[in-house]
């Protein structure tokens, strides 16, 4: 298993010029000094860019130097939820098209809107979230579950008491972000709650 | 101490800053997230700056809306927002400022921008706005990377290839402005392409060219069109490249062809009775470059469909929609901007008027291909145009694969093996640069890398000549001006680092008077040494650029009211050309500077 493991790797990395980076950064946290202060956990399965977590925590110095640290980490004046909602309406039209009752209109009518809304919210989690299979496994394959796994990255059903280790089909190969990258909104406490200004067209 | 090399690509449209750390072994280049606004009060990190500003008012001012983390009180917005902005509040934001910074009908000093701006609108000049998109990408690096600024570090900053000296030292002037380091070197843009290429390939590139080959490089950005030729030879067992040629400014480019779509679009809504407000065409705007990509792509969609959706809060009822289909594309875009033509074709000529609006001077003909043609016949050699091996495609525009495929079979065509000519293949297009958006800045880091380490680099020297304009002696002819011969001073293809005296009769200059040259550059004259004089040119072959001035102080240790002078040519080692008068009759020297007025803001 863990042969087959490394081979996809290798070509995985071979091939993938974001994940070899990505793995890259691995190795090079893994090979620091146990004496220097550790970068903060969450930072090794991100892409090296800035990332709403960097301005949170700071990476510690001297764990990868070459990697853009913002200097004032800003505490942000409105739910990043909020601001997540807002980018979804400003560049999909998200919240316009969850609030519009759907009964007047024929599919062909909805459909033409949700290919643009498709394209539009798509690129926006592509480009905050960069989600990806969280198992690179083919849906429908065999696969084994690792001894002492965690419940939040595999969900059981089936004849879930059987002796470790586990094996089953892959039904599904869930999701995980590889960043998060969320805008950062200042704007004044009274409009925190705004998800989209009034637009007013002055005669 | 540097510890970076930071690569910046000052785009038309776009602005993108790759770095790579010096100290590393194989050293990474890299992207710099840029935090922009995107909305009011919004702040957001993304791979390019859109190089757009919008001047905002008092009110927006006072809400801190367009506050940035390292910049409060701000009455102005770059990037994304100022993007938006552009389509709704034409008069109110600046696009295109490198576009005029090539025009040299206009003074890039003086306040004009946005051209048809409001009373209550501070305008600005395009030198001032290409400051301030690189403050803003200086702040976002000295804000990402507060114990290694920007300004101690090494810096690459690109120009079109087909800039001359003047926009060149405007673009400098700006960027030090902006508070990069003095040591800034200017590199061209479709060479910046072919390092980003060389970085992306390693060591494989030696064995895809061989000697004699020759790289054309077509770099369609937003509004510009660039080519490039680069040629591949061996020197001691080693391959060298060396760039031949570059094409003239071209005002082309992608956004041209989104527009040209758009405004198809518009019109099919108009006959629907659909009128489209300024909001909704940005969105089309948008619509249309998705569509373009999906529709020109290799096996693409037969039809596309464009929806416009409607602006008040109800999405699905306000929205119109329409197909096109595949063969209209292709008839607007491919026949629209590269066309079938023969090699022998010329671009249309622009018509000459004796009034003109005061604006860019958009190409008259937007057949790129007819441009290309020009451009391999006019640096052939013997009446027989050039004959490229290999095409490398950059700029967003070629994501459209459709476009990259009409170029080189029309190249294929222009050099099929004939019965009677060479059996050689037909030029093939150069696997890589996949990463279209970034890969100018790429290129920049990755050049300011080899130039730290000693690595690969592309020879050329400068890709222009250029001529000061001397009036001749002889019987004056009442109302007629003496005819203007062009003295060449620096000859194409003169190297960096190198200097020399130019090989003239003595020139006098009067003391305590601003003396003025005129000023000519060009593309194609390669025959021209250094203190040839060339009496008659036509606008295609030479054309005038920004004059040359001096001022001589009035000094005591000058006897007579004029001093002899001789010119002598510089290119320093950070590309820039520099023309000085030395006297003939002592050590002292004086350098020509670009005739620049007053920044009147």
């Amino acid at each position: 298993m863990h042969l087959l493991i490394a081979l996809k790797a290798f070509f995985l990395v071979l091939f993938n010029g974001r994940l070899s980076s990505q793995v890259n950064d691995v190795l090079v946290h893994r090979s620091e000094p146990a004496g220097l202060p550790t970068a903060v956990p969450s930072q090794s399965d991100e892409t090296p860019t800035v990332s709403s977590f960097a301005e949170k925590t700071l990476p510690a110095k001297g764990s990868s130097g070459h990697k853009p640290a913002v200097a004032k980490p800003v505490k942000p004046a409105r739910s990043e939820a909020l601001t997540l909602l807002a980018a979804l309406q400003r560049e999909g039209r998200l919240l316009d098209f969850l609030k519009e009752p759907l009964t007047d209109y024929s599919d062909a009518q909805i459909g033409a809107v949700a290919r643009d809304l498709h394209r539009d919210c798509g690129k926006l989690v592509e480009r905050m979230f960069n989600v990806q299979p969280l198992l690179t496994e083919a849906e429908g394959a065999a696969i084994e579950v690792p001894v002492g796994f965690d419940a939040a990255r595999y969900r059981l059903v089936g004849n879930v008491g059987a002796t470790p280790p586990l094996k089953g089909a892959l039904i599904h190969h869930g999701w995980q972000a590889t960043v998060c990258e969320l805008p950062v909104w200042n704007g004044s406490d009274a409009a925190a709650k705004v998800v989209a200004p009034a637009e007013v067209e002055v005669k | 101490m540097s510890q970076y090399v930071i690569g910046i690509d000052l785009g038309t449209t776009n602005s993108v800053l790759a770095y790579a750390p010096l100290a590393e072994e194989t050293p990474q280049v890299q992207i710099l997230p840029i935090p922009q606004l995107v909305a009011a009060g919004t702040v957001e990190s993304l791979s390019a700056l859109p190089s757009f500003l919008y001047l905002g008012t008092a009110a927006e001012a006072e809400s801190k809306s367009l506050d940035l983390p390292w910049s409060a009180n701000r009455d102005f917005a770059i990037g994304t927002l100022a993007r938006r902005q552009s389509a709704e509040m034409p008069d109110r934001t600046v696009g295109g400022a490198k576009s005029w910074l090539a025009h040299s009908r206009v003074d890039r000093h003086q306040a004009i921008l946005p051209g048809n701006a409001p009373d209550d609108v501070q305008k600005i000049s395009p030198v001032t706005a290409s400051r301030r998109y690189l403050e803003h990408l200086v702040a976002a690096w000295d804000s990402a990377m507060p114990d290694a600024p920007l300004a101690e570090q090494v810096v690459v900053l690109t120009v079109p290839a087909s800039f001359d000296a003047s926009a060149r030292e405007l673009t400098r002037e700006a960027a030090l402005a902006a508070g990069l380091p003095v040591g800034l070197i200017l590199l061209e843009e479709p060479q910046a392409a072919v390092y980003a290429w060389l970085d992306e390939t390693g060591d494989r590139w030696r064995k895809m060219l061989r000697p004699n080959d020759t790289l054309l490089v077509c770099d369609v950005g937003g509004g510009t069109t660039d080519l490039t030729l680069v040629g591949v030879a061996e020197e001691n067992g080693e391959l060298v490249l060396r760039r031949l040629a570059v094409g003239n400014h071209l005002l082309v480019g992608g956004d041209n062809m989104d527009l040209t779509l758009a405004h198809f679009v518009s019109q099919q809504f108009a006959e629907q009775g659909v009128q489209l407000d300024p909001w909704q065409s940005v969105s089309l705007w948008h619509s249309c470059r998705a569509a373009k990509e999906a529709l020109l792509a290799e096996g693409g969609e037969a039809t596309h469909r464009i929806t416009i959706a409607g602006r008040s809060s109800r999405l699905i009822g306000g929205s119109k929609s329409i197909e096109i289909a595949r063969q209209q594309a292709a008839d607007l875009l491919l026949d629209g901007f590269f066309p079938q033509c023969a090699l022998t074709d010329r671009p249309a000529r622009r018509r000459a008027s004796g009034f003109q609006e005061i604006g860019l001077p958009f190409e008259a003909d937007t057949g790129i291909t007819r441009h290309l043609a020009a451009f391999l016949q006019a640096h052939g050699t013997h009446g027989a145009p050039v004959r490229p091996t290999h095409l490398l495609f950059n700029g967003g525009v070629f994501k459209a694969a459709g476009l990259q495929n009409r170029l080189l079979e029309l190249v294929g065509n222009w050099f099929a093996p004939t019965e009677t000519g060479s059996a050689r293949e037909k030029p093939v297009a150069l696997p890589g640069l996949h990463d279209l958006d970034h890969a100018v800045a790429r290129g920049a880091a990755a050049y300011g890398l080899a130039k730290q380490r000693g690595g690969l680099r592309i020879r050329g020297g400068t890709a222009r000549s250029y001529y000061v304009g001397i009036e001749t002696a002889g019987l004056a002819i009442p109302g007629a001006p003496r005819p203007l011969r062009a003295l060449c001073v620096a000859p194409i293809g003169m190297e960096e680092g190198t200097e020399a005296d130019v090989p003239s009769g003595e020139i006098g200059l009067v003391v305590g008077e601003p003396a003025q040259f005129r000023f000519f550059s060009s593309s194609t004259r390669k025959q021209d040494s250094i203190g040839d004089l060339v009496p008659h040119w036509t606008e295609e072959e030479i054309s005038e650029t920004d004059s040359l001035e001096t001022t001589l102080p009035a000094d005591d240790t000058l006897a007579d009211d004029y001093v002899p002078v001789k010119f002598h040519a510089r290119l320093t080692e950070l590309g820039v050309f520099e023309l000085w008068c030395n006297s003939t009759k002592n050590d002292q020297r004086w350098k020509l500077e670009f005739s620049v007025r007053e920044d009147t803001e």
